[in-house]
C-alpha cells in the first residue's frame, strides 16, 4: 500500500528537517513513558500522602504562608505561619494538595491522552472513510445526503457537541487490567487497571468523523472516473472490491496525515473535557489542570507539569503531521478542528 | 442564656402538656418584639444539661438502657444519637463560609450563608459595595428557586415575616409580634406604615399571599420552597393579622418563618406574568433594584421610605464569578470588595494584602456520605460503622481544608436545637473497621463514591480521601466517580430511592439551626431525599418531636 | 449574474443545513435517556407542574406533529420556555449573542493582525532566525490548550502584574457605540463622544486577555497557512516574471503573492469557525465571559433542556451563516470557483 516512491518521500524529508526528527523523537518518549508508565512511575499516582501535600517541585522555593483556623470562643480565629516546605529527591515535580507524586500523575496521563487520542481517531477514521468513500463512490443522492449531513454535523463546535452529549448521556468508562501489573512485572501497587473513557471517546469520534469523510469523499470522487477504474467495474469487479482494490488506497496517504492532525486535536479536546469535569477520568492531564488551577497561587506546579504535558505531546505530533505532510503532500492543509 | 432558664421554660411547658392539648401560648414562642429571640433558647439548649442524662448511659450500650426522653429536644438528641450508632452516613464536616473582604469595610459574617448589604458599613471610600458570588440568580421570582446565590440576590430587596441577626437567633421582620394561638395555628401581627417599593403599602393579605403562593401550588406557580415552610398549610387575613395555619404542632414554625419566605406585594405579581417577575423586584427591603442584567450584574439603591434603619451604602452591585481563584484575584485589584468562598489555600494571599481580609464564620452546611440502606453492603450497620471508622477526619480537615471546617459525628451541627454533645465524631480506627466490614460479611466489597463536581469545597479531593483512606482497609475497595451536580441532585430528589446513588457525597444547609430539618427529610422513612428509612426508632423520635413544642 | 446564482445556491443549501440543525436538536431529546418532561422541567418540579408542561410540550401528540409544533415555534423566535429561570428561552439565548461574537471578532482581528505580518516575514526570511521563531511560535501556539494559556495569562498579567483586569465584561460593544447615536424620544441627542471613548476603552481593556487566549490557536494556524502560502506563491513563474520586470520586491510580496494567499486562508478559516466558537465556550468559562459559550455548559449543568436547545440552534445557525459569507468572500476572491 505504501509504495517505494512514498517511503522514499518521507526518508528524504526527515533527513531534511530536523523538527521531524524531534516530533518522532518527542512522540517516542511520551509513548515510552504511556506504555510502560507503572515501571517509570517512582510512586503509585492515585497514592494519597496528607501530611505532604504541595510539595514544590526540586530547585523551587521551599517557603510557604500556611493558614489555619482554629475556634476561639464562637470566632473563626485565622492563623497564619511560614512553613518550611522541605522539598525531595522523592518527588522531584512535587506533590498535589492531595499528596500524590505530580511526576507520576504526569505519567499516568500520558496514557489518557494516548488512548483517547489513539482510540477516538481509529473509530473517527473507519467511521468517516466509510460514509466518505461510500458518498464520493456511488455519488447522487446518496452522495447529496450525506455530506448534508456531513454538514450539520460541521455547523455544531465539536466541542460544544461534545459537552452536550457526555452531558445528556453521562459517562462511562471501561476498566482494563494492566498487563504490566497483573503480570507481576511491575509493583503491585501501582494502578492495577487502565481506565478507558469509553463515552469521551465514543464522543470525539463521533464529532470528528466528518472531517475524514470530506477527505475521503474527495479522494473517491477523483479516483471514481480514472479509467482503471471504470475497467475494473466493467470486468465484473463487485464494489466492494472496487472500493477496497481501488479506491480506499488512493485515499490512504491523506486519511495518514489527517489523522495524524487529528490526534493532536483529540487530545486537546479530552483535556479540554477532562478540564470541564465531562470526561470522568480522575487520572489525565485536563483532569489535573482543573484541580490544580484552584493552586495556581500557590502551587503553580500541580497545573503548570500537566500543562507542559499537554504542550509536548501536541507539538510533537503536529511536527509529524508536518513531516507527514511535506513528504506525501495530499493537499489538506489546516483541515480538522482542536480547541 | 443559663440553664436555669431553660430549664425552667421546660418544666413550664410539660405541665401545659400534661394540662391540655390545645395549649396556648407554648413554650418560647410567645413573642414580643426583639425578645422573640428566647425561641432561641433551644440553640442554647444543647449546652444545657437535658441532653446529657439522655447521653450519660449510652456509650456503646443499647438504646434499651437509656431513660425515655421527654422534651422535644431531648427526642431530637437521642434521635442524633441513634443516627450516629447506626451510621447511616459516612460523617464528614461541618462546612466554614469563608468570605474576602475590602478592609475598608465593616461586615460580620452569618452563619447561614446569607450576606445582608445592610449590614455593611463603609468605613473609607465611596459608600458604593461591589459583592461577587459564584453565580447570579436563576431568575428573580423570590418563591422560585433554591440556591444561596439567588437567595443573596432577593434577601437583599425583600423581606420576611421575621428575620434572624447574624447568629442565628429570631428577630422581627414584618411581623412585629407572634404567637401560638392553638396546635397548627400562629399568628402575626404586622407592622404598620411599611411599602412596597413601587410606593404601595404593604398589607397583610400581602402576607398571606406570599405564604400561600410558597406552600399551595394552586396559587401562583408550584414553588420548590414548599418544603422549606414544612407543615405549613395555608395563611389568612384575620382581624388584621395574619393567622398561619401547620398540621399538627409545628414545632419550628417560627424559625421557617425566620429563615424563609420572603414577602411579594399580591397585586404587583398577579398583574405580571413570569418573565417580568423574574426580572424585576419589588419588594419591602432596604433596597430597590436600578438595573438588572441578567446572569451579569444586578445594581441596587437604597429604599428611602425602607421601615428599618436606613444601610450605610448608597449603591450595591452583585456580580458572580464561578471560579474562585478568579474572585479573589478581582478582589484583590480591587475591583469588588466582598467575595464568598474563599478556597483555603487563597486565604494567605487575601490576608497578606494590606487592604483585604478574610472574615470565616462555620456555616449551617453539613457534609456527609450518604449510604443506602437498602443495598448491599450498605444495608449492613456494621459495614456502615466500619466506612466510618476507616477515615481520618481530622487529617482531611487540616490538609484539604486546611481546617476551615469542624468534624461530625451526626448530622445535627453544635449549636443546633437537638445537637447531642456526647456524640463524638468517629476516630479512625483501621483494626476495627477491617473487623466491622468481616463480621458483616461483606469482606471484598468493592463500592464507588459519586460526588459532584465543584459545587462543595473541595468535593472531588474529600471524595477522593475518603475513598483512599477505604481502600487502605484491606477487605474492601472504593472508587470515586465524578458526577455532574444536577444528574446526582436529579437522582436523589426524585423521591424514589431505587433512583438514587448507593453511596454518594452531597451538603445539605439547614438554616433553620433545628435539627428536624434535617433528620426528617434525610433520614427518615418519610423524607423526601432519604438515603435511610425504616429505622422506625428514629422514625418515632422524630414524630414524636414534631408534635412537641420547643423549638423555634 | 453568475455570482448572484451562486450565492442563490448557496443560500438554499444553508437553509436546508439550518434544517439539519434543528431536526437534529430536536432529536436529541429523543436519543438522550429518560422522560423528555425531566428536562424541561426543573428537577423539584412536582407531579402536576410535570403534568403541565407534557401537555404543554404535546408529549401525548405524535412525534411529527411536536415536530412541527417546535418549528412553527421557532420560526416566530419561541425557543421553548424555561422553566428554572422563568423566561422565553429565546430572550436569555439572544442576549448573550453579542458577546460570543464579539470575542470571536476580537480573537480574529488579533489572529489576522499578527498572524500575516508574521507569516510574510517567515517565508520571505526563510531558515533566518525570524522564521524558526514564528515556527515554533505557531507551532506551540498550535499545541497549547487555550483553557490552560488563559490561567497562566491570568496568572502572570493580572495576578502578577496588574496589567488587565481578570475576567467580565461590564459594558458591551454596541452599548458604547449607542453613546454617539442616542435618540431620546425620537430626537438624536447630542453625540457624547466622551463616553463613548471612556467605554471603548473598557471594553478593548477587558476584551484584550479573552481575544488573545481565543486568537492565539488562530494566529498560529494563519501564521502557517501564510508562510506556507507565501513560500509557494514565491516560487511562482510570475513572481520570477516580476522581479525579471524589476518590479520593487515590497509590491511583489505584498500585492501579488499575498493576495492569492490569502483565498484559501479564507476557506480555512471559514472551516475552523466551528474550532473558534468551541475554543470560545472554554475561554468563556475561564473569563467569567457572559456568551452562549457558559450559557451552553451551565444549562447543561442545570438540564435547562430550552437552553441547551436554543444555544445550539443559535450556534449552529450564526456557524451555517458565516460559512455562506466567507464562499461569499472566497468567490469574490477567486471567481473561478462561480463556474
Amino acid at each position: 500500500m505504501i509504495s517505494p516512491r512514498t517511503l522514499r518521500n518521507l526518508r528524504s524529508e526527515l533527513s531534511r528537517s530536523l523538527l521531524a526528527k524531534l516530533g518522532i523523537a518527542i512522540l517516542a518518549v511520551i509513548l515510552f513513558i504511556a506504555l510502560f508508565a507503572p515501571l517509570l512511575a517512582p510512586h503509585d499516582p492515585t497514592e494519597q500522602d496528607l501530611d505532604n501535600t504541595n510539595i514544590p517541585p526540586l530547585g523551587f522555593t521551599a517557603t510557604e504562608n500556611q493558614t489555619t483556623s482554629e475556634m476561639v470562643d464562637g470566632e473563626v480565629k485565622i492563623v497564619e505561619k511560614q512553613v518550611v516546605v522541605n522539598t525531595t529527591a522523592e518527588h522531584p515535580l512535587g506533590t498535589d494538595s492531595l499528596g500524590r507524586d505530580v511526576l507520576s500523575r504526569t505519567m499516568f496521563g500520558a496514557r489518557t491522552s494516548l488512548l483517547v487520542g489513539l482510540f477516538g481517531t481509529a473509530i473517527a477514521v473507519v467511521l468517516g472513510v466509510t460514509v466518505g468513500i461510500t458518498a464520493g463512490y456511488y455519488g447522487g443522492r446518496i452522495d447529496d445526503a450525506l455530506m448534508r449531513f456531513a454538514d450539520v454535523m460541521l455547523a455544531f463546535p465539536s466541542l460544544v457537541l461534545a459537552i452536550a452529549l457526555i452531558g445528556l448521556w453521562g459517562q462511562a468508562s471501561l476498566r482494563l487490567p494492566d498487563p504490566l501489573v497483573a503480570s507481576g512485572i511491575a509493583s503491585q501497587t501501582m494502578p492495577e487497571s487502565i481506565v478507558l473513557p469509553g463515552t469521551v471517546i465514543a464522543v470525539v469520534a463521533l464529532v470528528n468523523w466528518v472531517w475524514f469523510a470530506r477527505v475521503a469523499r474527495g479522494e473517491a470522487l477523483s479516483v471514481r472516473d480514472q479509467e482503471y477504474v471504470k475497467a475494473a467495474r466493467s470486468m465484473g469487479g463487485s464494489d466492494l472490491h472496487v472500493i477496497l482494490k481501488h479506491v480506499l488506497p488512493n485515499s490512504l496517504t491523506p486519511i495518514l496525515v489527517l489523522a495524524t492532525i487529528q490526534i493532536a486535536a483529540i487530545i486537546l479536546l479530552e483535556s479540554s473535557l477532562s478540564f470541564l469535569g465531562f470526561s470522568g477520568a480522575q487520572l489525565s492531564w485536563g483532569f489535573d489542570i482543573a484541580q490544580g488551577r484552584q493552586y495556581l497561587s500557590s502551587s503553580w506546579w500541580i497545573a503548570t507539569v500537566p500543562g507542559l504535558a499537554i504542550v509536548a505531546a501536541v507539538v510533537g505530533i503536529n511536527l509529524i503531521g508536518d513531516w507527514l505532510r511535506d513528504a506525501l503532500d495530499p493537499g489538506i492543509e489546516g483541515q480538522g478542528g482542536a480547541s | 442564656m443559663s440553664r436555669d432558664d431553660s430549664d425552667v421554660n421546660r418544666r413550664t411547658y410539660l405541665t401545659y402538656v400534661g394540662g391540655t392539648a390545645a395549649a396556648v401560648g407554648l413554650a418560647g414562642c410567645s413573642g414580643d418584639g426583639g425578645d422573640g429571640s428566647d425561641g432561641g433558647d433551644g440553640s442554647d439548649g444543647g449546652d444545657g444539661g437535658d441532653g446529657s442524662d439522655g447521653g450519660d448511659g449510652s456509650d456503646g450500650e443499647d438504646g434499651e438502657q437509656l431513660p425515655e426522653p421527654e422534651t422535644r429536644e431531648e427526642h431530637l438528641q437521642r434521635a442524633n444519637l441513634r443516627l450516629n450508632q447506626r451510621a447511616p452516613w459516612v460523617f464528614l464536616n461541618r462546612q466554614y463560609s469563608v468570605y474576602g473582604i475590602a478592609s475598608r469595610l465593616d461586615w460580620t459574617a452569618r452563619r447561614d450563608e446569607r450576606i445582608e448589604a445592610q449590614a455593611i458599613s463603609v468605613t473609607e471610600g465611596e459608600p458604593s459595595v461591589t459583592i461577587t458570588q459564584s453565580s447570579m440568580d436563576s431568575g428573580l421570582d423570590p418563591h422560585d428557586h433554591r440556591e444561596t446565590p439567588t437567595d443573596n440576590i432577593v434577601v437583599q430587596a425583600h423581606d420576611g415575616v421575621l428575620g434572624r441577626n447574624a447568629d442565628g437567633d429570631i428577630i422581627e421582620g414584618l411581623a412585629t409580634d407572634y404567637e401560638r394561638l392553638e396546635e397548627g395555628r400562629v399568628r402575626f401581627e404586622i407592622r404598620d406604615g411599611v411599602t412596597f417599593h413601587n410606593g404601595d403599602e404593604l398589607q397583610p393579605s400581602d402576607i398571606a399571599y406570599s405564604v400561600n403562593r410558597v406552600v399551595d401550588s394552586e396559587v401562583g406557580i408550584e414553588s420548590p420552597q414548599s418544603d422549606q415552610l414544612a407543615g405549613v398549610t395555608g395563611a389568612e387575613v384575620v382581624d388584621g393579622g395574619v393567622e398561619v395555619t401547620s398540621d399538627g404542632v409545628n414545632p419550628i414554625v417560627f424559625s421557617l418563618f425566620a429563615s424563609y419566605c420572603k414577602v411579594v406585594q399580591q397585586d404587583w405579581i398577579e398583574s405580571r406574568d413570569s418573565s417580568e417577575i423574574n426580572s424585576d423586584m419589588n419588594g419591602t427591603g432596604p433596597f430597590q433594584v436600578v438595573e438588572y442584567e441578567q446572569d451579569v450584574e444586578i445594581v441596587y439603591e437604597p429604599y428611602e421610605d425602607y421601615w428599618g434603619d436606613a444601610p450605610e451604602i448608597e449603591e450595591l452591585t452583585i456580580r458572580a464569578a464561578s471560579e474562585s481563584s478568579t474572585r479573589v484575584s478581582q478582589l484583590l485589584a480591587g475591583e469588588t470588595d466582598l467575595i464568598v468562598n474563599v478556597p483555603p489555600q487563597e486565604v494567605s494571599r487575601v490576608r497578606d494584602e494590606d487592604t483585604t481580609e478574610v472574615t470565616a464564620v462555620p456555616s449551617t452546611r453539613v457534609i456527609f456520605n450518604a449510604m443506602r440502606y437498602d443495598v448491599e453492603p450498605f444495608s449492613s450497620p456494621e459495614f456502615r460503622q466500619a466506612m466510618n471508622y476507616a477515615i481520618d477526619l481530622n487529617s482531611i480537615i487540616e490538609s484539604i481544608l486546611q481546617g476551615f471546617a469542624d468534624p461530625t459525628g451526626q448530622p445535627t451541627l453544635e449549636g443546633f436545637v437537638g445537637d447531642n454533645q456526647d456524640v463524638e465524631p468517629y476516630p479512625q480506627d483501621v483494626e476495627q473497621a477491617e473487623q466491622l466490614v468481616e463480621d458483616s460479611g461483606h469482606a471484598g466489597a468493592e463500592i464507588t463514591l459519586e460526588t459532584p463536581v465543584g459545587r462543595y469545597l473541595r468535593d472531588v479531593e474529600i471524595a477522593q480521601a475518603v475513598a483512599s483512606q477505604i481502600n487502605e482497609l484491606s477487605n474492601v475497595s472504593c472508587e470515586v466517580e465524578q458526577r455532574d451536580f444536577a444528574s446526582l441532585a436529579g437522582e436523589v430528589t426524585s423521591g424514589n430511592i431505587e433512583d438514587m446513588p448507593h453511596f454518594y457525597l452531597l451538603g445539605w444547609g439547614n438554616t433553620t439551626f433545628d435539627a428536624s430539618q434535617t433528620i426528617i427529610p434525610l433520614l427518615t422513612s418519610d423524607g423526601a431525599l432519604s438515603s435511610y428509612r425504616e429505622d422506625e426508632e428514629v422514625d418515632e423520635l422524630m414524630a414524636d418531636s414534631q408534635n412537641l413544642p420547643g423549638g423555634n | 449574474m453568475a455570482l448572484g446564482r451562486f450565492l442563490l445556491k448557496r443560500g438554499i443549501q444553508g437553509v436546508l443545513v439550518v434544517w439539519g440543525v434543528v431536526t437534529a436538536v430536536f432529536l436529541l431529546r429523543f436519543i438522550t435517556p429518560g422522560n423528555p418532561v425531566t428536562f424541561v422541567a426543573p428537577l423539584d418540579a412536582g407531579q402536576e407542574l410535570r403534568a403541565q408542561i407534557a401537555a404543554e410540550l404535546g408529549l401525548d401528540q405524535p412525534l411529527y406533529v411536536q415536530y412541527a409544533d417546535y418549528i412553527v415555534g421557532l420560526l416566530q423566535g419561541d425557543m421553548g420556555y424555561s422553566y428554572l429561570r422563568g423566561t422565553e428561552a429565546s430572550t436569555i439565548v439572544l442576549a448573550r449573542v453579542p458577546a460570543t461574537v464579539e470575542l470571536a471578532v476580537a480573537a480574529t482581528v488579533v489572529a489576522i493582525v499578527i498572524a500575516i505580518p508574521l507569516g510574510v516575514i517567515s517565508a520571505t526570511r526563510r531558515r533566518e532566525p525570524a522564521d524558526y521563531g514564528a515556527t515554533l511560535f505557531s507551532l506551540v501556539g498550535i499545541s497549547t490548550p487555550n483553557f490552560w494559556l488563559g490561567i497562566m495569562l491570568i496568572l502572570v498579567l493580572s495576578v502578577q502584574f496588574d496589567l488587565f483586569p481578570t475576567s467580565r465584561r461590564p459594558i458591551g460593544l454596541f452599548e458604547t457605540v449607542t453613546f454617539l447615536v442616542t435618540v431620546d424620544n425620537g430626537i438624536a441627542a447630542p453625540m457624547n463622544v466622551g463616553a463613548f471613548l471612556a467605554g471603548l476603552r473598557t471594553w478593548l481593556w477587558h476584551i484584550a486577555l479573552p481575544a488573545v487566549t481565543l486568537g492565539t490557536y488562530f494566529t498560529a494556524l494563519v501564521t502557517r497557512l501564510t508562510r506556507s502560502g507565501m513560500i509557494e506563491e514565491l516560487g511562482q513563474p510570475y513572481v520570477r516574471a516580476a522581479r525579471a520586470k524589476g518590479l520593487p520586491e515590497s509590491l511583489i510580496q505584498y500585492k501579488h503573492a499575498l493576495q492569492n494567499t490569502l483565498i484559501p486562508i479564507v476557506t480555512v478559516l471559514g472551516l475552523q469557525l466551528g474550532t473558534l466558537i468551541g475554543g470560545a465556550v472554554i475561554t468563556e468559562a475561564v473569563f467569567s465571559w457572559p456568551g452562549l459559550g457558559t450559557l451552553v455548559i451551565d444549562s447543561i449543568n442545570v438540564r435547562d433542556w430550552p437552553l441547551i436547545q436554543g444555544s445550539l440552534i443559535v450556534i449552529g445557525t450564526g456557524f451555517v451563516l458565516i460559512n455562506i459569507f466567507v464562499d461569499a468572500l472566497y468567490a469574490y476572491l477567486n471567481p473561478r470557483v462561480v463556474h
